[in-house]
């Protein structure tokens, strides 16, 4: 008898692993990606570079400093560093000088990833965190000197100072057009996050492959819009401008439905992107500043409470109605009873 | 009567049924071997007590262990020869049973010895029969059977279990396809121990000569299921033929139902029209790496070597030799071990067919949870085991409910193993009861 190998149970498995569902990601990742190279130029291409270099340099060595052997690292490597470094960029401005995205990659990689036990482990998004971090640490750069893409709007109008986003939230009215918003034509913006279009693609692929479920960046989407015609005394015009500026569709497609940071359960996952749409809509109201990361940041502190209370029934199980229905019965069969020793 | 259609349940998984390999094979008999190794425990429950000793001369279908209890089973031999020796041998599933090992005499009769004929086949007369030519659930559990006969809510419906979804499995379907008429006897035989008139026969779509056998009887109520896996598991076997749902930790008594599996049913139809002890079952030999695949009957107590010597050995580069299915059978090291009630097939596949990769950590993706057809919470059960905390596992996972069919294995992008996490936890639940 050859050699046969002993195992446990289930002896066949899908094909499916955690390296493929990331190569996907990054797939879907790269459509943005090239558009943002497009519009910004060079710049854009050098901080991608560097982010994604930096990420998968850090994990390397922080193995490393872990004793794991070379081999066995470059082995096991799942491209999640990629995603990270790849998403982390996206999400930065391309104006931003090389050291920023060399150290919030670091940032995320180091601190919010590998500190925590690595892939899986981690308890917020770490790209989502980097870009927090290069926020709050490199603030003059994150948030003014915003260059125009080399593609001008369809329209031929001149963009404003501000991205569309923080000018419109500060009043005024949009200067380009909602087609120049979903394609990202002469709009001002971070690196991934102007053409919708492109991220659509990336979105579909993914929904396709069936790496993430079209109903939850949808409901996240379609919930922002909601509350932000609410908050605007229901002027429906402001549904469309509402999410295609920002980063909502970057935060929703990609950065949110990031499976280590949301819930594990359907339910618990429609609950996450509902109050992902309703903080979203209400801080950019009330702070007149981009939140999609700050709020998505706060919702993955959240996830292990939603996690603890909203959990799949089990098969068989009565439903809320029959508990209930059950309940009522026992009380009424119990007060029956008492009424009847009663009138003994 | 006019096959229906079955309710689908949500969840679970769906793969290539590979039954083509053995499916169009015909049941073909398996020569007595030479040495029969007939485990004790073959059932689940107390092994059975033995009452023969070294040196006896036996005959096929003597009874060689009598029932310990009353969750055991009788055990009858195979073949007519000598006892050479009762000892400790390994069974496939890594343990060790007590084995009766019984040298066959080439030039005795290998017909089996009948038991005496029952007059009238009364309820209790056929219960009891059951018992006595000790018949367990052979779709692999290997409960008892004149046990779940006598349940004790009051029941109303019969569900027979043709769904078999394990893929490369075919033994049921070719009795179904050859013996209908037996079967259908012992589907009627069942009912009648029972005392239920209803009897629905639950088919997987893939089967459909096997549907338009059965729907040529009148009483018979014949389910087509949607093909995905696991139907033959009781609870959803049950929702999708009738509706109801069986509570968790209830048993499917308690939604009034019973469920028998098509090996089951003509074992029945064997006691007691034909008055034969349980003694042999046919097993589907399959995979790609075997010659010459089929559906034989075999003696408990065959080896499993002589099994394969007959379909004609090994072929191509082997990978992994299963007892049982893919999904729910156990790897084994060798062909080294005897048949039992339990087993319904031995695979033997190619490495490309099996899965080799290491865990991966976690990456809480959810797959589990979403095809868990008993709505658990997978990643969470293994978690809270591997953190040590089994009663969070209890909880959070509910692992009691756990019936570790192996779909959320199949399915997990890091290949972990949530069955074991799983068999781990419950062996540690009923360790701290």
């Amino acid at each position: 008898m050859e050699k046969v190998i002993v195992s446990d149970s289930p002896h066949i498995r899908g094909k499916r692993t955690t390296r493929g569902i990331m190569l996907d990601v990054v797939i879907a990742l790269l459509p943005a990606a090239v558009m943002g190279c497009v519009f910004f130029g060079v710049n854009a291409l050098v901080t991608i570079l560097i982010s994604v270099a930096a990420s998968v340099a850090t994990e390397f060595v922080y193995s490393l400093c872990l004793k794991k052997k070379p081999l066995e690292i470059i082995r096991s490597f799942d491209f999640t560093s990629v995603v990270t470094g790849l998403l982390l960029a996206m999400c930065l401005p391309s104006h931003v000088k090389w050291y920023v995205p060399l150290i919030s990659a670091i940032f995320a990689i180091a601190v919010v990833k590998m500190l925590f036990g690595g892939t899986g482990k981690n308890i917020v998004n770490p790209a989502i965190t980097g870009r927090v971090f290069a926020f709050i640490a490199f603030q003059s750069m994150m948030v003014s000197g915003w260059v125009a893409p080399t593609i001008a709007a369809l329209d031929g109008n001149v963009a404003t100072g501000a991205t569309e986003l923080t000018s419109m939230l500060g009043g005024n009215a949009a200067s380009v057009s909602l087609l120049d918003m979903f394609l990202g034509t002469g709009m001002m913006g971070c690196i991934g996050e102007t053409c919708k279009l492109a991220l659509l693609i990336g979105g579909i692929y993914l929904v396709v492959r069936k790496v993430i479920k079209w109903q939850f960046p949808v409901t996240y989407i379609v919930v922002e819009g909601f509350v932000a015609v609410c908050l605007a005394k229901f002027d429906f015009a402001q549904f469309l401008p509402s999410i295609l500026s920002g980063g909502l569709f970057l935060g929703a497609i990609f950065m949110a439905t990031d499976y280590v940071t949301s819930p594990n359960s359907t339910a618990g996952n429609y609950v996450y992107f509902v109050a992902l749409g309703v903080l979203t809509a209400v801080l950019r109201a009330a702070t007149k500043i981009e939140v999609v990361s700050f709020v998505i940041l706060l919702m993955n502190l959240l996830v292990p409470l939603i996690n603890a209370y909203i959990r799949p029934r089990p098969f068989g199980a009565p439903g809320l109605v029959e508990r209930i229905r059950a309940k009522i019965e026992a009380k009424k069969a119990a007060k029956a009873a008492k009424e009847e020793g009663g009138k003994q | 009567m006019k096959a229906r259609n079955g309710k689908f349940f949500s969840r679970g998984v769906h793969f290539r049924d590979m039954k083509f390999i053995s499916k169009d094979c015909p049941i073909s008999r398996l020569e007595a071997p030479n040495i029969a190794s007939i485990a004790l425990q073959q059932h689940i429950g107390k092994p059975a007590a033995p009452v023969v000793a070294v040196g006896d001369t036996v005959k096929c279908g003597q009874l060689i262990a009598k029932a310990d209890g009353f969750v055991s089973a009788n055990i009858y031999s195979s073949v007519a020869g000598k006892v050479i020796a009762i000892e400790k041998r390994a069974n496939p599933r890594g343990g060790m049973d007590t084995h009766v090992v019984i040298s066959r005499d080439i030039d005795a009769d290998d017909t089996f010895v009948p038991l005496e004929p029952l007059k009238e086949k009364t309820k209790e007369t056929i219960i009891a029969r059951i018992a006595e030519a000790g018949i367990v659930g052979m779709g692999g559990a290997g409960f008892p059977t004149f046990i779940k006969l006598s349940p004790k809510t009051p029941v109303d419906t019969l569900i027979i279990n043709a769904a078999e979804c394990e893929p490369y499995l075919t033994c049921d379907y070719r009795l179904m396809v050859e013996q209908t008429d037996k079967l259908v006897e012992g589907f009627r035989l069942i009912a009648k121990a029972l005392g239920v008139s209803h009897i629905i026969v639950g088919v997987e779509k893939n089967k459909p000569d096997a549907i338009s056998l059965f729907e040529k009887y009148d009483d018979l109520d014949v389910v087509i299921l949607r093909k995905r896996y696991p139907m033959g598991s009781e609870k959803h076997l049950i929702y999708c033929c009738t509706g109801r749902r069986v509570p968790p930790g209830k048993l499917p008594a308690d939604a009034g139902c019973v469920v028998q599996n098509i090996a089951t049913s003509y074992a029945v139809y064997e006691a007691v029209e034909l008055n034969k002890p349980l003694f042999e079952r046919v097993v589907t030999v399959s995979g790609q790496c075997v010659e010459n695949p089929a559906n034989l009957i075999v003696r408990f107590g065959t080896s499993f070597d002589f099994m394969l010597e007959k379909c004609g050995g090994i072929k191509g580069d082997i990978g992994m030799i299963i007892d049982g299915g893919p999904m729910m059978g156990a790897t084994m090291l060798s062909t080294d071990y005897y048949t039992r009630k339990t087993d319904s097939g031995l695979l033997l596949l190619p490495a490309s067919e099996v899965s080799l990769s290491n865990p991966t950590p976690c990456i809480s993706c959810g797959s589990c949870a979403r095809v868990c057809p008993m709505h658990l919470m997978p990643m969470d059960i293994d978690f809270y085991t591997q953190a040590g905390d089994y009663i969070m596992a209890k909880e959070r996972g509910g692992v009691l409910n756990c019936i570790e069919c192996g779909s959320c294995a199949y399915v997990c992008p890091a290949s972990r193993a949530l069955v074991q996490s799983i068999q781990l936890c419950k062996q540690k639940l009923r360790e701290m009861k």
